[in-house]
């Protein structure tokens, strides 16, 4: 018995010394709380945010994803940039454009240094330029420098460069996502993507990378005291991997965090807390339905559109992500940006018209394979029972994307579920089925190629709601629901935050725009 | 010819490694393209397709990349990572190290508790001792790792407060000290520790207890005790030894499982082990990331299994004399 | 302590063990009788338990227990399917290598190297390749799970040989299949039961991980399937949920195995003379 006693109470010993372990900074930090100690009120601004690992912020070796990106954007600058209205002067402060679109010229400031202190002049510009043309492929981004011709220093500010062919989205696809290197750091590398040393980090941005661990997910930026555009406001930016991002803001291990689509419920339980401002962002983001349009039955847009009839997107997005999503623009393009076009055809939700539509058509025997992701297997479901109610058999296959992209890419499907990103900006419309690419219509891609030669913002709008009034008549995609987005912050700590217009460079939605940490 | 086998056993391994990833459709580049649930789409030109292709080797006939797959392997080169942009060894050394820390510690305490439990049991077998630790060894062991894994941080992390609920170390990685890092890697360690350790004590437990008692029923024991040696010499030694040789055999097998066995874990702690690596790097198609943390948990299970051939071999006195002999 | 605890416990053990699984089996036999309504009815999504919903419902509005139900039989009947297959095909493959000497090398060396290559990870590529459904489950762990019985069986076959009643049916000019299925076979049943038993749980446990690690087929309702879901769901750590959705399959689970091991526990023993009495 004494034994037993013995034993229970090493093990609580044991426990109680575990928990001793615990270091103080766990505990949450009280900033607000006793000023007394005089130490308390130089504290450095840290903001915390919860990460992942996605890479070494080089602007060749972070991983091909929008925090990657981002990542890198703390450290380097572009030409242009964008806050919450649109497209803004960052390393240029003012530029012009040829009345054909195809000639850009660019001031460059002159009060910018990278953060090793040289100055950054327009010798870096062109190098940046030709060296991203040169190693396109391991630049692993979406920015478009291939219609690009040439770039070349025209005065001490300024740089020319000059385009194959007009390119409406040049700003923000080219301009405003290619970062400018240092050429003195960069001008000897060979193989970009290996190139790893602590000077492949050394940019002009505000930030510098003080750590980064690839494990832990951890990235911690400084703040750049000589920033041309003022030093941050914040000390202090640091990522953190979190197994649980909702109990970590609860928690106050990490200081904002965002949260979409099904996550609504998140921000419903902690918005009852009432510590913590929301701020609901854009959506540019869809989840659709691809039909197999180069095979029958849905090669048909009747057929398309009786599917578009059989669907209760209302109820998905209800059931599924609780009211955290919109029913999704049958044009794509997402609601919350000037390209949106409001006027488009519709189509009532009506089993019993779709169904005798099917039975007519004899399409109620042929077995039809659903392929989507696990991510999706809930909404594949719903689709999946509203095709059934209208008499059409569905097989509903789950792979992982890579999987589900090669079958979709193979033509290897009947009706796919997938979704992607990138809807504020119409370069999006080049293959609306992205990434099957098995819609073919000669108009549609006359349409498109006019919209990306349109410098001028008003024609070039026309077009894209011509595009979109095409894609709701054809429905090459179903497009079912745009997630909704919010940032859930502390904001005693910051309260700067700001969803970018169309999203960061060619479309990060997050809300992890740099200039949310400088003086404005 | 235990040594021929072995070599074959790595061949197809290797083999293995290097084919199956290749079978599954996508290749590397498929993810780079972007993924739909984080961000836009990135269409690769066919040009800019095959220009990477090239880039990362994929061009070449399957068996000339197979031949320069061996010939690397043979040099102790696993290449370049796809999606992570660096070394291989280094991105598995980089995980390797927690997973060997956590599985390590849970290895370590899992077995000596196991052997002593076991131990306690067999000894005073029958007796209500025996009977409250194989209950409670059975409660406590039957739940599956990520189940018990969630229940811990739903009961300590939430509730009470009083661990963190994932990750190794501290937000900002600072420490005022190495003690101080030292103690907050411990205390990040415990959970998932304590996971861990529940669901592998009951084999290790059973194996011993049962073990033990085979041995204490043999004739020689029974003989030790005729001749009136004190109980406890008798346990110590002559049952423990013999005991234990299950025990160890048992251990080196589940060594080779080492890096393996933790995945649901380290998913419900975000615990950036080698299970997790192997879950992403899958899902990246990253080949190169493949082959090496393939070959990394083959090799480590047959070199376990050889050992455990060997110590058993040498432990066991029937097999010792015999060995001796030949 | 004294014999007639341990025999009592011993008894109580198998009672108890089966009871368990007994329940839980007639839970999924009935199934889709005992299930209030059909899986795929949707309700308002995360009620908390109710009148009409015993566990309330989860985060697209299907009836918990319906679910659990469902999942009982899925998770039950993959599990007694791929352990029957897998030590069947041990068993048969251990008798015929165990007798044939020839025979039983090959084998026994197929045996070395699907024991040396590990499961679990490879198990983990298939799955996150095929998106296993039950077929595929079944397939997986058949053939991941007969060396095991295999090694076993044939070792104890190699030692019936060598007792004499073996010798004395040859003698008396028994065929060989017929020595083998009436003689030496019998002897094996005890530890091919308790190898089944462990091949039961091992399967119990991979399916629910893999489900869990979100590598099975998610449509598919199963134990696995619930807590994956559970886990996923954004607000299991800061709400109340987890009670009602993620500790009944859990619980289940672990039932399961506890009944199991039970059963098995006191299988072994008998198995194990030396483990009986001191």
């Amino acid at each position: 018995m004494t034994r037993r006693i013995l034993l229970i109470s090493l093990i609580l010993l044991a426990i109680f010394a575990i928990t001793a372990c615990r270091p103080e900074s766990v505990a949450p930090p009280t900033t607000q709380g006793a000023p007394a100690e005089p130490t308390q009120t130089s504290e450095p601004l840290t903001i915390k945010y919860p990460g992942d690992d996605w890479g070494y912020p080089s602007p060749f070796a972070f991983y091909p994803r929008g925090p990657g990106y981002t990542r890198m954007s703390f450290l380097f600058d572009t030409l242009v940039w964008k806050d919450e209205e649109g497209i803004i002067p960052w390393l240029a402060e003012d530029w012009q454009v040829s009345d054909d679109g195809t000639a850009w010229t660019f001031a460059i400031r002159s009060d910018v240094k990278f953060q090793d202190g040289e100055p950054l002049t327009v010798e870096d510009v062109v190098f940046s330029y030709a060296f991203f043309k040169e190693h396109m492929t391991a630049f692993k981004w979406n920015a478009s420098l291939e219609k690009v011709k040439g770039v070349e220093a025209v005065s001490e500010n300024g740089v020319a460069i000059t385009l194959k062919e007009p390119f409406a989205g040049f700003l923000n696809d080219t301009a405003g996502s290619i970062p400018i290197l240092p050429k003195h750091i960069w001008e000897d590398v060979e193989d970009p993507a290996k190139f790893a040393e602590p000077e492949a980090v050394i940019g002009s941005g505000p930030f510098t990378l003080t750590d980064y661990n690839r494990e832990e997910g951890r990235y911690v930026y400084e703040a750049n005291e000589d920033y041309f555009k003022g030093r941050p406001i914040i000390d202090r930016l640091v990522f953190v991997k979190v197994s649980d991002e909702a109990l970590a803001l609860e928690t106050g291990t990490v200081d904002a965090a965002s949260f979409w689509g099904k996550e609504i419920d998140v921000v419903k339980e902690l918005r009852s807390d009432g510590t913590f401002e929301v701020l609901e962002g854009p959506s540019f983001w869809v989840l659709q339905l691809v039909f197999n349009t180069a095979n029958p039955p849905f090669d048909k847009a009747n057929v398309r559109q009786a599917v578009a009839q059989a669907i209760d997107r209302q109820n998905i997005v209800e059931q599924v992500t609780h009211g955290g999503a919109i029913v999704a623009n049958l044009g794509i393009i997402s609601p919350h940006t000037d390209w949106y076009n409001p006027n488009l055809p519709t189509y009532k939700h009506d089993t019993a018209e779709a169904k005798t539509f099917f039975e007519e058509q004899g399409l109620t025997t042929k077995p039809l394979t659903l392929i989507t992701t696990a991510n999706f297997a809930r909404e594949a479901e719903m689709v999946k029972q509203d095709l059934e109610a209208v008499g059409l058999a569905i097989q509903l296959k789950t792979g992982d994307r890579t999987t589900v992209d090669t079958l979709l890419r193979e033509g290897n499907f009947d009706l796919a579920i997938n979704g992607h990103g990138g809807i504020a900006n119409p370069s999006i419309l080049d293959t609306p089925d992205w990434p099957a690419a098995t819609y073919k219509n000669e108009m549609y891609d006359t349409l498109f190629a006019q919209q990306a030669q349109a410098v001028d913002q008003e024609k070039r709008r026309e077009l894209v709601w011509q595009l979109q009034e095409l894609l709701a008549e054809e429905l090459p995609i179903l497009p079912l629901y745009h997630p909704r987005m919010w940032l859930l912050y502390d904001g005693s700590k910051l309260d700067t935050w700001f969803y970018t217009a169309g999203g960061m460079s060619v479309g990060i939605p997050i809300p992890l725009n740099k200039l949310a940490f400088l003086p404005r | 010819m235990q040594i021929v086998q072995y070599l074959i056993t790595m061949i197809i391994v290797l083999s293995l490694n290097f084919f199956l990833p290749r079978m599954i459709p996508g290749d590397p580049l498929t993810v780079l393209e972007g993924d739909p649930s984080t961000d836009m789409p990135m269409l690769l030109t066919e040009e800019a397709r095959a220009k990477l292709l090239t880039y990362y080797g994929l061009d070449k006939p399957l068996l000339a990349q197979y031949k320069d797959y061996l010939l690397k392997m043979a040099q102790g080169d696993l290449g370049w990572s796809i999606y992570y942009n660096v070394p291989v060894t280094s991105l598995l050394w980089g995980r390797l190290k927690w997973t060997l820390l956590l599985m390590g510690i849970a290895t370590a305490v899992y077995t000596a508790l196991g052997i002593l439990l076991g131990t306690v049991s067999a000894w005073y077998r029958g007796s209500k001792t025996d009977l409250g630790l194989l209950g409670g060894v059975f409660a406590l062991g039957s739940w599956p790792s990520f189940f018990l894994a969630m229940l811990l941080i739903i009961a300590f992390s939430v509730k009470l407060d009083l661990f963190p609920i994932g990750g190794v170390g501290n937000a900002t990685g600072e420490y005022s000290s190495a003690l101080g890092r030292t103690l907050d890697v411990t205390y990040h360690l415990f959970l998932p520790c304590v996971a861990l350790v529940l669901s592998h004590l009951p084999s290790v437990y059973l194996v011993m207890r049962n073990s033990l008692l085979s041995v204490l029923g043999q004739d020689y024991i029974r003989t030790a005790k005729a001749k009136g040696l004190r109980e406890r010499f008798i346990l110590w030694r002559h049952a423990l030894p013999n005991g234990l040789l299950p025990v160890i055999t048992m251990i080196a097998m589940h060594f080779g499982l080492l890096i393996t066995g933790t995945i649901s874990v380290e998913v419900v702690f975000s615990y950036p082990g080698m299970g997790t690596l192997l879950h992403e790097a899958f899902r990246a198609r990253d080949y190169p990331v493949l082959q090496g943390a393939f070959l990394l948990i083959m090799i480590t299970v047959l070199f376990f299994n050889l050992l455990a051939e060997f110590l058993y071999a040498r432990l066991d006195p029937r097999t010792r004399r015999r060995w001796t002999n030949a | 302590m004294d014999e007639r605890l341990a025999a009592l416990f011993r008894s109580k053990t198998v009672a108890l063990g089966l009871t368990i699984l007994g329940t839980l089996g007639l839970l999924a036999l009935l199934g889709p009788l005992a299930a209030p309504y059909e899986p795929q009815q949707t309700f308002e999504p995360m009620l908390p338990p109710n009148r009409r919903h015993p566990l309330g419902t989860n985060d697209v509005g299907h009836d918990l227990w319906t679910e659990l139900l469902y999942g009982a039989r899925f998770s039950l009947s993959i599990a007694l399917l791929a352990s029957i297959l897998s030590t069947g095909l041990g068993i048969m493959l251990g008798l015929i290598a165990g007798y044939y000497e020839r025979v039983g090398y090959a084998v026994m060396r197929l045996v070395d190297i699907f024991l040396a290559i590990p499961r679990f990870p490879l198990i983990i590529l298939m799955a996150a390749f095929l998106r296993p459904g039950a077929t595929t489950l079944v397939l997986f762990f058949t053939v991941f799970g007969w060396p095991r019985a295999t090694r076993l069986i044939r070792s104890r076959v190699l030692g019936e040989r060598e007792k004499g009643y073996v010798e004395a049916a040859r003698v008396i000019g028994a065929k060989s299949p017929r020595i083998l299925f009436r003689h030496i076979w019998p002897s094996t049943i005890p530890i091919a039961l308790v190898r089944f038993i462990l091949e039961f749980q091992h399967v119990i446990l991979a399916e629910s991980g893999l489900s869990f690690l979100g590598l099975g087929d998610p449509t598919i309702k199963s134990w696995g399937n619930m807590l994956h879901y559970a886990f996923s769901y954004p607000t299991i750590f800061i709400s109340d949920v987890w009670v009602h959705w993620m500790l009944p399959p859990g619980a289940c689970i672990t039932l399961v195995i506890i009944a199991l091991t039970l059963v098995g526990f006191a299988l072994e023993t008998q198995v194990n003379p030396t483990l009986r009495a001191r």
